[in-house]
């Protein structure tokens, strides 16, 4: 069977790698828990000795070393705890950070045909379940190793035989692991899968509710997610009758090693060598101490199953190119006037599918209009797409006055664009903040401009707060066409010399596309516009205009 | 006090709740519950006879107890074996029943109306509360008891030697088991709080982010919006952090006791050695068991903020309730509105005042409006999501207020504008429509929506995957595959909303050719913010000020 680490593995491998490594304060934490508890139970021993042999020993010492040890212990799990939380913390922070970078790096064609729901889910969910891996997986992982080596070596130093008890016992778990574990690991995990699964339909159906119960399946639909949940039920005891085993062996292995170590020392102390009673007490009470960190690994377990899920949806994301080539020329270009050319662009989305721009040529002179036209999949979006430098020809080139749309710093491009789109993007904040995106900086002067120009104070006036208006998530609701005002707005507060409409009313009653247009219209003035929109929209605006066609060999009528 | 055991009381109300919906797996739990004391008295006799043997094999006493050990530790292993199948068993079960129950409580009661609003989060949110129930039994519920059922066995053990010493050691013991984690579960439910409003905003701002990428690279707010997320980020986890801070606190606290209590057994001055060892290997034992209660009491706080959320969601009443005595569906599918009046709260302006409109079976009427007019709202009431406020709404002649609302399903159908794709096949996707749809008749409806032939283009067909939202497809084809599914219902009265959003002209020209073609005798309501100019219509209406006025294209 030829095996290939897949990218999930492969990247959860290296999470672990570098996970132990930011995680050795804790491990280190977990292992002087471990000293101090040898320390404690020595101090116990002899504690219990002196019970048995009231005359034998002061207890003074016993006693304050117990209480010191138990005091340093407890200020030790403040500690683990939080940087349990810190690890977590920070690793869902760089996850997060990075993800979101490379989407943002890799722009909006790089999403193309995925919901923004379902990656927003990823980049929340998911990473929120990768806390178990680096706040509690990996540590306990180490700790597990050489916590109770360490606890093998204390015994072994009190007496080797103990020692070599615990050991021995040490030796057989990762083997009754092993053979509990063969056969359920790989089914675990695909039980795992599936339990996630019926989670996700029992998330679904609960969207769709409404859908459900207007078709009047409601009960159909309850009765099929019971049974898919007894299924599942039945498949997983299948699978934990011999899972449970290898907690059963863990529990046999501690008993064997309490009764074998119990048994070494019977013979001697019943032949009178009392001496050696607190050196048993001792090795006794390392038992439990010796199988805690163990138990407290498989009890994490589930964790590194929910990585594993969510390592397969992080790698799924689309990344961007290894490395984008830097621009071979770094210009920007002056803002008096865009003149656009393209020269035989070509370009393909999907190769299935064939090519959406063919030899495209055009020329579009500044601070003219030129309105793109033709049915969905002619390759209007994909024009702006690669104006905005969202994607690239494949042959051919763009030119902005004569210079090479790829020989501009991607921050030179954005300085001289503007777009409106169908539902402009608005983000949860005041009105006013919406509109300062483009020009964060913009003089309160400026800003009045651009709001009289985009006419948005006709309805931010009749606002209590007016422009301090929250909108979005819990704030007041727009309507379309306040929502396109905002962008207009946007817009002129730019004053970028480069403007692409997108069917920029397309959402909009009648009624209100006239008011949206004619602010468009006073936004167009002095400015190179692109637009994409169906027909009749595009004969309010005087230009060129470019017929995709549906022959994909567009030609250009002058009308201006 | 009275206030802070009201408190407590108020608190757990909901856990209890949950817990008595389990009816039917009662006796499952309950077998789960005894092998759990079980297993716990012979993990308690095991650590007894352990240390009986130890004390007296120092005092040079020969006892013939390996053997019992062995015997109790092989019922202790099996006991723990038996425990760990049984309770999971029945925790599967619960949580399953837990689930179906409340599929059922919200399709009956408020679920149509919460989906027809757009919550898609809010229920998204609730699938998480119901998630967050997963610990009650096995977490919270048997440790509890556990710890309950230990009291006595230390009274017994510490009791005989010294009973100052059982007194100071129940107090610690009844500090870890209850003082703590009642501690700790009021502790999470404030963190909860802050943690789920925080976890709100961050996801706000992420599909903020997420939808709006063109628009904010175009103003090159990469910066400042990645910043934003980060800072919505650092909410969530100061929250978490203050939570992670007392869980440590708390443990510790929990631990201290623990070694206190040891400490006091160990400096007991007994008459009988033998009976020390025994109960400071008891008190070990039953500390161990009562140690992960502060941690449960965090899951319980948890847990009970969820459980009354996801009660109060489920208990909610349909907005209509149906009649006690319902009429018989009548046999013709005319639709009139007679002066209703609506609005959706009290404090809310008015959405219709008077509004009057017939829809003859078999005709087809437009109603125009600026979006926010209320379009949508004239399916909600058509189909009992919502009752007028005044005036009445007659199904063949019938006022729908006597009728059951699943009946009106299955004469009205409604495609709405947040209609939901299901991730499943696209067959199943539109056979919910009509179970018993075969393929010929579904295939008719993927053309008849404009899709038919993209969908033949798939190497999968009829069973091609539909994501999760519909994420599989374009917004476009998702919204024409729902097109197919309305189309595909036996329904004589058709109610489409809004029917070509995210379709480009040319598709909604040709689908409305279609829709012109394929209706055939039934009723077309359809809403929309403006026409292609080639739909055949009986009626055009524009909705203005809560008032239909005839309109002219």
């Amino acid at each position: 069977m030829a095996r290939s680490v897949s990218p999930a593995k492969f990247w959860i491998k290296h999470e672990i790698k570098a996970g132990r490594r930011r995680a050795a304060p804790l491990i280190g934490l977990g292992l002087l828990g471990t000293l101090l508890a040898i320390g404690q139970i020595f101090c116990a021993a002899h504690l219990l000795a002196a019970a048995l042999h009231p005359a034998a020993a002061p207890i003074a010492l016993p006693a304050i070393g117990f209480a010191f040890a138990a005091l340093a212990r407890a200020g030790l799990i403040v500690a683990q705890e939080r940087e349990a939380s810190r690890l977590g913390i920070a690793a869902r922070r760089r996850l997060r950070s990075t993800t979101l970078g490379n989407l943002m790096a890799l722009g909006p064609s790089g999403l193309r045909g995925r919901h923004s729901a379902d990656i927003a889910s990823i980049i929340i969910d998911r990473i929120e379940a990768l806390d178990g891996l680096h706040g509690r997986w990996i540590p306990a992982a180490s700790v597990a190793l050489f916590g109770p080596a360490l606890i093998i070596i204390a015994a072994g130093l009190a007496d080797i035989r103990s020692g070599l008890i615990l050991l021995l016992t040490g030796l057989l778990v990762p083997v009754s692991m092993a053979i509990t574990g063969i056969g359920t690991g790989l089914a675990a995990r695909r039980q795992f899968t599936a339990m996630t699964r019926l989670q996700t339909r029992f998330l679904d159906r609960i969207r769709g509710i409404a859908t459900i119960v207007l078709a009047g399946r409601a009960d159909a639909e309850a009765a099929t997610l019971g049974q898919a949940a007894a299924d599942l039920r039945r498949r997983t005891m299948r699978i934990l009758r011999v899972a449970f085993l290898n907690a059963t062996a863990l529990d046999l292995l501690a008993a064997a090693a309490l009764i074998g170590i119990a048994i070494r020392f019977a013979t001697p102390l019943l032949a009178g060598h009392l001496a050696l009673a607190p050196t048993a007490l001792f090795c006794i009470l390392l038992v439990p101490e010796f199988f805690a960190p163990i138990r407290a690994f498989s009890a994490v377990y589930q964790d590194r199953m929910t990585a594993q899920t969510a390592a397969e949806d992080l790698v799924a994301l689309p990344q961007p190119a290894p490395t984008a080539p830097p621009p071979p020329i770094i210009r920007t270009v002056p803002a008096q006037g865009v003149a656009i050319a393209f020269e035989d662009v070509s370009f393909t989305w999907d190769e299935a599918r064939g090519p959406v721009l063919h030899n495209l040529s055009f020329r579009l002179p500044a601070n003219e209009t030129m309105m793109l036209v033709g049915p969905s999949g002619s390759g209007k979006s994909t024009i702006l797409e690669l104006l905005l430098g969202f994607a690239h020809p494949q042959s051919g080139r763009i030119t902005l006055n004569g210079a090479p749309l790829d020989s501009l710093v991607p921050a030179a491009l954005a300085r001289i664009t503007a777009i409106i789109g169908q539902k402009p993007f608005l983000f949860a904040g005041t009105i006013e903040d919406n509109i300062r995106l483009g020009r964060p900086e913009a003089s309160d002067a400026e800003l009045r401009d651009a709001i009289r120009l985009a006419r948005v104070a006709d309805f931010t006036d009749t606002l209590p707060r007016g422009l301090a208006t929250r909108i979005g998530d819990g704030g007041y609701g727009l309507s379309g066409g306040q929502a396109q005002r905002i962008a207009i707005a946007r817009a002129f507060l730019k004053d970028a010399k480069l403007l692409l409409l997108d069917e920029p009313t397309a959402q909009l009653d009648p009624a209100t596309e006239r008011d949206v247009l004619d602010s468009l219209k006073r936004l167009a003035i002095g400015r190179t516009v692109i637009l994409a929109s169906h027909a009749a929209f595009a004969h309010e605006f005087t230009g060129r205009k470019l017929d995709l066609g549906t022959t994909r060999t567009p030609h250009l009528e002058g009308v201006a | 006090m009275p206030t802070r055991s009201v408190r407590l009381t108020e608190a757990l109300t909901p856990l209890f709740r949950i817990v008595a919906l389990w009816r039917a797996q009662r006796p499952i739990l309950l077998a789960g519950i005894l092998t759990a004391l079980a297993a716990l008295a012979a993990g308690i006799a095991l650590m007894a006879a352990a240390g009986d043997l130890i004390g007296s094999a120092t005092l040079g006493i020969a006892l013939a107890v390996p053997s019992v050990l062995a015997i109790i530790g092989l019922a202790r292993v099996t006991l723990r074996y038996l425990e760990r199948l049984i309770t999971h068993d029945g925790t599967f079960r619960a949580l399953a029943a837990l689930r179906v129950w409340f599929f059922r409580s919200l399709a009956f009661g408020a679920g149509g109306g919460l989906g027809y609003r757009s919550a898609g989060d809010i229920l998204a949110r609730l699938v998480n509360d119901i998630e967050a129930l997963d610990g009650i039994f096995l977490r919270i519920l048997i440790p509890a008891l556990s710890a309950l059922a230990l009291i006595p066995v230390l009274i017994i053990a510490i009791g005989r030697e010294s009973p100052a010493a059982a007194a100071l050691a129940l107090a610690l013991f009844v500090i870890v088991a209850f003082t703590l984690p009642i501690r700790a579960m009021a502790r999470s439910r404030q963190s909860a709080a802050a943690e789920a409003e925080a976890g709100g905003a961050l996801r706000t701002a992420t599909l903020d982010t997420l939808a709006g990428l063109r628009e904010i690279k175009v103003f090159g707010a990469e910066g400042r919006m990645l910043a934003h997320v980060q800072s919505q980020e650092s909410r969530l986890f100061t929250a978490e952090r203050t939570l992670a801070r007392h869980t440590g606190t708390l443990q510790a606290l929990a631990f201290l006791a623990a070694q206190a209590a040891l400490l006091t057994i160990l400096l007991i001055h007994g008459t009988q050695p033998v009976a020390i060892v025994i109960a400071a290997f008891v008190v070990i034992a039953a500390f161990e068991t009562a140690g992960i209660l502060p941690r449960a009491g965090i899951i319980a706080g948890r847990a009970a903020a969820a459980a009354a959320r996801v009660l109060e969601a489920a208990e909610t009443p349909p907005r209509v309730p149906d009649p006690v005595a319902p009429a018989t569906l009548p046999a013709a599918t005319s639709l009139t509105f007679d002066a209703v009046s609506f609005r959706w709260t009290p404090d809310a302006p008015p959405v219709f005042d008077h509004l009057s409109l017939q829809i003859p079976a078999g005709s087809r009427i437009a109603v125009l409006g600026p979006s926010g007019a209320g379009k949508s709202t004239l399916a909600a009431l058509a189909l009992k999501l919502a009752a007028p406020d005044s005036g009445e709404i007659r199904l063949g002649g019938t006022n729908i207020a006597t009728l059951r609302a699943q009946e009106i399903h299955t004469r009205i159908t409604w495609l709405a504008q947040a209609t939901h794709l299901f991730a499943d096949t696209i067959a199943n996707n539109l056979r919910l429509a009509r179970p018993d749809a075969d393929d010929q008749t579904i295939w008719a409806a993927l053309d008849a929506a404009q899709i038919g032939d993209t969908i033949r283009t798939l190497p999968d067909q009829l069973d091609t995957w539909v994501g999760e939202f519909g994420s599989q497809f374009s917004g476009g084809q998702g919204r024409r595959l729902a097109l197919a599914r309305t189309l595909l219902s036996p329904a004589p009265i058709l109610i489409l909303d809004e029917p070509c959003a995210g379709l480009d002209l040319e598709t909604e020209q040709a689908f409305m050719r279609t829709i012109n073609e394929t209706l055939a005798n039934r009723t077309l309501l359809l809403i929309t913010h403006r026409l292609t100019g080639i739909e055949k219509l009986d009626r055009v209406y524009r909705l203005q000020n809560g008032k239909l006025t005839a309109a002219t294209r």
